[in-house]
């Protein structure tokens, strides 16, 4: 398996990402997610460039990994040309390879992003849109977005778009041609490697908790488990 | 001594240009500044007062004054050197207005230029009125009035921030300017002094208290004046609806991000080479530093000597330094100077 710094040192995202940390703290000075999470990218880069293996594995099964949003404001701002979020970025990749995200509350929902966002764009060629997005999953989305859903057609049509339609604008049908490039993308680029590990890994763990779990789709146990679970300690 | 006809030219009237003169001019050579600016005393005109003993600034000027005097090395003002072209024998030196002067050696003293804290847009220089450089409060201080926002109350809270434009590669600077950090200690004291129910707060990376009673200072500022340091640098400053300003970082020590407000934010702004350093260094073909700074031919017996000979370095044009190692170097350069000349002289009689 070799080492996990080395394993981190393969993805050039780290390479970059890393180049001496001072400890300056000015991206987390600059971090949104620091402000409201037990999350400090400060510390993620002293903890990896300490290589301390132990260290670096109890990283890969945290939930802090996963609070980063990923907005790279601290590439902004670091003196030293460090960016955190890149670093997160091959954490996250190699917690995925080894199945330790599913260690974590937070890490676990890369199942729900999976089933979820992953699956919506290569059967629909669209990672979100009206249809996808339910009001009984998304309680976030306030009442407007239940009178919405039900009135969707009607809406869509009044804001313009191409909704549903074949040809061009916002919300037109994607024709079958690139979607199926889209699918030959995912594969080429190791996405649906990355799916499968997902998969792979989750399915482990929902027979460990004794969850039940399909085989796609979001219509299963596991998946409203890893979705609304909270267990409450991520910002206290 | 006698008969010494060897002519030098000194690119640069600041304390390294006036005490380099004042030393050559005492051994006997023929010296002559060049100064772009009217007056001579270069960047140590700003300063009120010097670390770390408060010295006025107007008593260093008074003794390169009076080198001058005891020498009189021959002092050319509005002087802009464009370019040196080294000969096989002797150095040209061309000014922009077209004069052409000659000479045996060059000795380069350009000194530097105060950093643009513009450049760092998220601190908000010239955006947010009450934020400040160094240099500004320097000018209040001097100036004998209170120390005072831009609505002219009386600061409650006021903030250091260290390493604005150096050690940034955001900026293109990865040198440390070396005199920041003690100056935000410096005028913390002469700020509490004035205001002695202000609080103070000087956000850092690292405190270098590399010189002589500049750890002694730093304790006495905590210490004797209750002056906060917070190890985190700014990320970013906000102005406030009422004018105050609102600044983040992160305490790393403690490792939690914070948000604090202020009546006054004071920038140590760093050293960048002066304007014109780059292109008079082109001319004569020497080599730079990282940070753009002239490089020495050699980084431990011989600073002020480049690859060029005849061409001398001193002061803030090779790196960053405080008023008294600059002093220091540019006698240091005085003596390669005059060991260089005679070997020359030496050689030419054989």
């Amino acid at each position: 398996m070799g080492k996990l710094y080395d394993r981190l040192n393969q993805d050039i995202r780290f390479i970059e990402g890393l180049n001496g940390c001072m400890n300056c703290g000015v991206c987390t000075a600059i971090c949104p997610a620091a402000e409201f999470y037990h999350y400090d990218p400060r510390v993620i880069c002293d903890t990896v460039q300490s290589k301390d293996e132990k260290l670096i594995e109890a990283l890969l099964r945290s939930e802090t990994i996963w609070y980063c949003g990923e907005c790279m404001s601290c590439k902004t701002r670091c003196p030293r040309n460090n960016t955190p979020g890149f670093i997160i970025m091959a954490l996250r990749k190699l917690s995925q390879e080894l199945g330790y995200f599913t260690d974590s509350e937070k890490g676990r929902q890369q199942f729900a992003i999976k089933r979820a966002i992953g699956e919506n764009i290569l059967r629909s060629g669209y990672c979100v849109n009206p249809d996808i997005v339910s009001p009984q999953m998304h309680p976030e989305q306030g009442p407007v977005w239940d009178w919405i859903s039900r009135n969707t057609p009607e809406i869509m049509e009044k804001m313009g778009s191409n909704y549903k339609q074949e040809g061009v604008g916002g919300m037109r049908t994607i024709a079958p041609e690139v979607l199926a490039e889209l699918n030959q993308i995912f594969e080429v680029t190791g996405c649906k490697t990355m799916f499968e590990t997902i998969e792979k890994h989750s399915k482990h763990k929902a027979d460990e908790l004794g969850i039940e779990i399909s085989d796609e789709g979001i219509g299963n146990e596991y998946f409203m488990t890893v979705f609304t679970d909270n267990n409450g300690t991520h910002n206290s | 001594m006698n008969n010494i006809t060897q002519h030098i030219i000194i690119i640069g009237g600041g304390p390294a240009g006036l005490e380099a003169a004042s030393s050559l001019g005492a051994a006997g050579y023929k010296v002559t500044v060049l100064e772009k600016e009217e007056q001579t005393g270069g960047k140590l005109r700003l300063w009120y007062k010097l670390f770390p003993d408060f010295r006025p600034s107007a008593e260093v000027q008074e003794y390169l004054a009076n080198g001058q005097k005891m020498n009189s090395p021959e002092i050319i003002t509005k002087a802009e050197v464009i370019s040196i072209t080294p000969e096989i024998d002797y150095q040209k030196v061309i000014l922009a207005d077209g004069q052409i002067f000659t000479a045996d050696v060059v000795l380069i003293a350009t000194g530097f230029q105060v950093f643009n804290a513009e450049k760092k847009e998220e601190y908000g220089y010239k955006i947010y009125d009450n934020v400040i450089t160094s240099v500004d409060l320097e000018q209040q201080l001097k100036s004998g009035d209170a120390v005072k926002t831009v609505a002219g109350e009386i600061p409650q809270r006021i903030a250091f921030i260290h390493c604005v434009g150096s050690r940034d590669k955001k900026v293109g600077n990865i040198h440390c300017s070396r005199v920041c950090c003690i100056t935000g200690v410096k005028q913390a004291i002469e700020v509490k002094e004035h205001l002695p129910k202000a609080e103070i707060f000087n956000f850092y990376m690292d405190m270098r208290m590399f010189g002589q009673n500049f750890e002694e200072l730093y304790i006495e500022a905590q210490q004797k004046w209750g002056i906060t340091f917070i190890r985190g640098r700014v990320s970013e400053i906000a102005e406030n609806i009422d004018g105050t300003l609102q600044l983040k970082a992160e305490d790393t020590l403690s490792g939690r991000p914070m948000k604090m407000n202020f009546d006054l934010v004071v920038l140590l702004v760093g050293m960048v080479p002066a304007v014109g350093t780059d292109a008079i260094g082109k001319s004569a073909g020497l080599a730079f530093t990282a940070g753009n700074f002239l490089a020495s031919n050699d980084t431990h017996f011989n600073q002020n000597e480049t690859h060029t000979p005849g061409i001398f370095v001193t002061g803030t044009c090779r790196e960053p330094l405080s008023v008294a190692e600059t002093l220091t170097d540019a006698r240091a350069a005085t003596v390669r100077i005059i060991s260089w000349l005679r070997d020359k002289e030496l050689k030419s009689n054989n």
